[in-house]
């Protein structure tokens, strides 16, 4: 399993360093922006600003009311709509662990070498699940480092938090998108799929703040147990281990359709249900 | 005591919805043989040896490999044994050195890589290489080295001469011979037949699912087919030879020469002929090649 998550690993280096600086770099930036934006005529005047767009496009930048609050201002930064920029690359990458190397014909001959379907499946997810740990904690690093320089009452765990929140959420959508290329036809579809539920959750969440008739539906959507900003101050553990209670059990039924699917040689599967195949029905009578 | 075969599958039934790819496939091959697999495209060689990995699950049947149940034992089954796919795919963004490194470790760095040089050098590949620089015939040396490196017990080799040059193909053809001389068994199914009948001990042929022969390769071109050549004194009406069974007429440039295709025993033509003045009389074995030609006439039916 190391030889597996290693290499999956190193593949994901360019992905990882990519994505952490460049959001690091906006970290930095955003931060070191808190104090010019919370001085009172600034605020007066970013209030009036606000108030001149309509809510139905501001909602969409988390709650504009708590925006002068450092929980409220890292969601209107950052943590509002980030989701869906990882979300996507997140939903990309892991319907792409195995299907897409299936796809391409590559899960063929790794799967001839003595490596058990079990640990190609975690040694694979194990290295996207660091890399994702590894982008959230040098993007963490960017707020971090200038926090001291700014006056936002919080503390470096604190900071923590909201990226701990992110974190479920993107493990939410990756393992879903695992599964679901584990039961559609292609790595395509899955991604569609995931993406259409990550965007959809995103609109109706962002919606609901202002339609009350939302509100019931929105619930049933994962972006409702996303915390981002409002983790800073707090922090609700049943809604993170919501999400990482369903991405748990999303990978678990991801890797038992794996471990009952046909590898394909190459290219995309029909729409039959893949992974209910006939596998386990052989008799294996030969030692009679 | 005997000796448990390196291959065996019982009855073997493969289904893609309602398409049946193997359709009972038994076989059995025995420990240090080489085994060649003959079948058109469709015929379900491909499909027999991903069943043997565990890489594709049949419907019903049951296979040992090496003895072993390659669903329970599949980690087992493939550390003894190489395999080449018929179609390989590598990671094109790789060197040729990175992804035998990577599939080594992924056999935990048994292989030696001396043994991967001197495997580089025979079959002239350039380990330096990009794979997505490297033709058809370059990236099947990859996987020719790859199956062979690690010395496996069993070697399933699917179309292992597929886009390689007739030099290459020698020389390819060499290292699996001498794979089996140092004790492996091997496996392969191939289109290349004069390539089975160089070097395999016995022979397959699948037809729509179904083995619809197994014997020795020699056996296999000595018994079913024969071609006759006479040459009469005389003119004679050679349609009386046809009516013998067994006996047709392949083609007659006058009524003194006449070619005939034999099946089965001589014994029948050489009474018939009895009856006429021969000059010379000359009988030659037919190819695999036409041997296996004969399994798939337009009706279909096995000969």
């Amino acid at each position: 399993m190391i030889a597996v998550f290693r290499h999956a690993l190193v593949r994901s280096i360019g992905q990882i360093l990519g994505w952490g600086i460049a959001l690091a770099l906006l970290g930095v930036y955003g931060m070191l922006l808190y104090d010019t934006l919370v001085e009172p005529q600034a605020q007066q005047q970013f209030e009036q600003l606000i108030s001149s767009y309509p809510p139905e496009l501001m909602t969409f930048f988390g709650d504009m009311t708590q925006m002068f609050t450092p929980g409220g201002y890292l969601d209107t930064l950052f943590f509002s709509y980030i989701p869906i920029i990882i979300g996507i690359f997140v939903i990309v990458s892991c319907a792409s662990l195995l299907a897409g190397d299936e796809e391409k014909g590559l899960l063929d001959l790794v799967l001839a070498h003595p490596v058990s379907r079990v640990k190609l499946f975690f040694g694979r997810l194990g290295a996207f699940t660091i890399s994702v740990i590894l982008i959230l904690f040098i993007t963490w690093i960017g707020f971090a480092l200038p926090l001291p320089k700014t006056s936002m009452q919080v503390s470096v765990w604190e900071l923590f938090l909201p990226f701990l929140s992110l974190f479920a959420l993107l493990m939410f959508f990756g393992s879903l998108s695992l599964l679901l290329s584990m039961l559609l036809p292609s790595r395509q579809w899955a991604v569609m799929t995931s993406g259409l539920i990550l965007v959809t959750s995103y609109f109706l969440t962002s919606l609901a703040r202002l339609s009350e008739k939302l509100r019931p539906i929105e619930r049933y959507f994962p972006m409702h147990y996303y915390q981002g900003g409002k983790a800073l101050t707090k922090m609700d553990w049943g809604w993170f281990g919501l999400l990482l209670g369903c991405s748990i059990l999303f990978t678990l039924l991801a890797l038992w359709l794996f471990e009952r699917r046909d590898i394909r040689v190459s290219g995309e599967a029909g729409w039959h249900i893949t992974g209910f195949g006939s596998h386990r029905t052989v008799q294996l009578n030969t030692d009679e | 005591m005997e000796q448990t075969p390196a291959i065996q599958t019982q009855d073997l039934v493969k289904s893609y919805g309602r398409f049946e790819a193997l359709h009972g496939v038994s076989l059995e091959v025995c420990p240090g043989e080489i085994f060649g697999f003959l079948g058109p495209n469709g015929a379900g060689k491909t499909t027999t040896i991903r069943c043997m990995l565990d890489l594709i699950r049949p419907n019903s049947g049951s296979i040992r490999i090496l003895g072993l149940d390659p669903q329970k034992d599949s980690v087992e089954v493939r550390r003894r044994t190489g395999y080449l796919p018929g179609e390989l795919h590598i990671e094109d963004n790789a060197t040729v050195e990175s992804s035998l490194r990577y599939l080594n470790s992924l056999r935990g760095n048994k292989a030696d890589w001396g043994y991967i040089q001197q495997l580089a050098a025979r079959i002239n590949l350039d380990l330096k290489t990009r794979v997505k620089n490297l033709s058809k015939g370059n990236k099947q040396k990859v996987g020719v080295i790859q199956a062979l490196m690690h010395h496996p017990e069993l070697l399933l080799l699917d179309e292992p001469t597929f886009g390689l040059d007739p030099l290459v193909q020698h020389e390819v053809l060499q290292l699996v011979a001498q794979a089996r001389t140092a004790g492996a068994t091997v496996f392969f199914s191939s289109h290349i037949l004069s390539e089975v009948q160089e070097i395999a001990d016995r022979v397959g042929i699948i037809r729509k699912g179904k083995v619809v022969e197994v014997a020795q390769t020699e056996s296999l071109i000595n018994r079913a087919l024969r071609r006759a050549h006479v040459r009469f004194k005389q003119p004679v009406e050679p349609q009386v030879l046809a009516n013998v069974p067994g006996i047709s007429i392949l083609s007659q440039a006058d009524n003194l020469n006449v070619t005939l295709q034999v099946e089965g025993e001589m014994d029948g033509l050489i009474k018939a002929l009895a009856n006429f003045p021969v000059l010379d009389f000359e009988t030659e074995h037919p190819s695999l090649e036409e041997i296996f030609l004969a399994y798939y006439k337009e009706d279909g039916q096995p000969q």
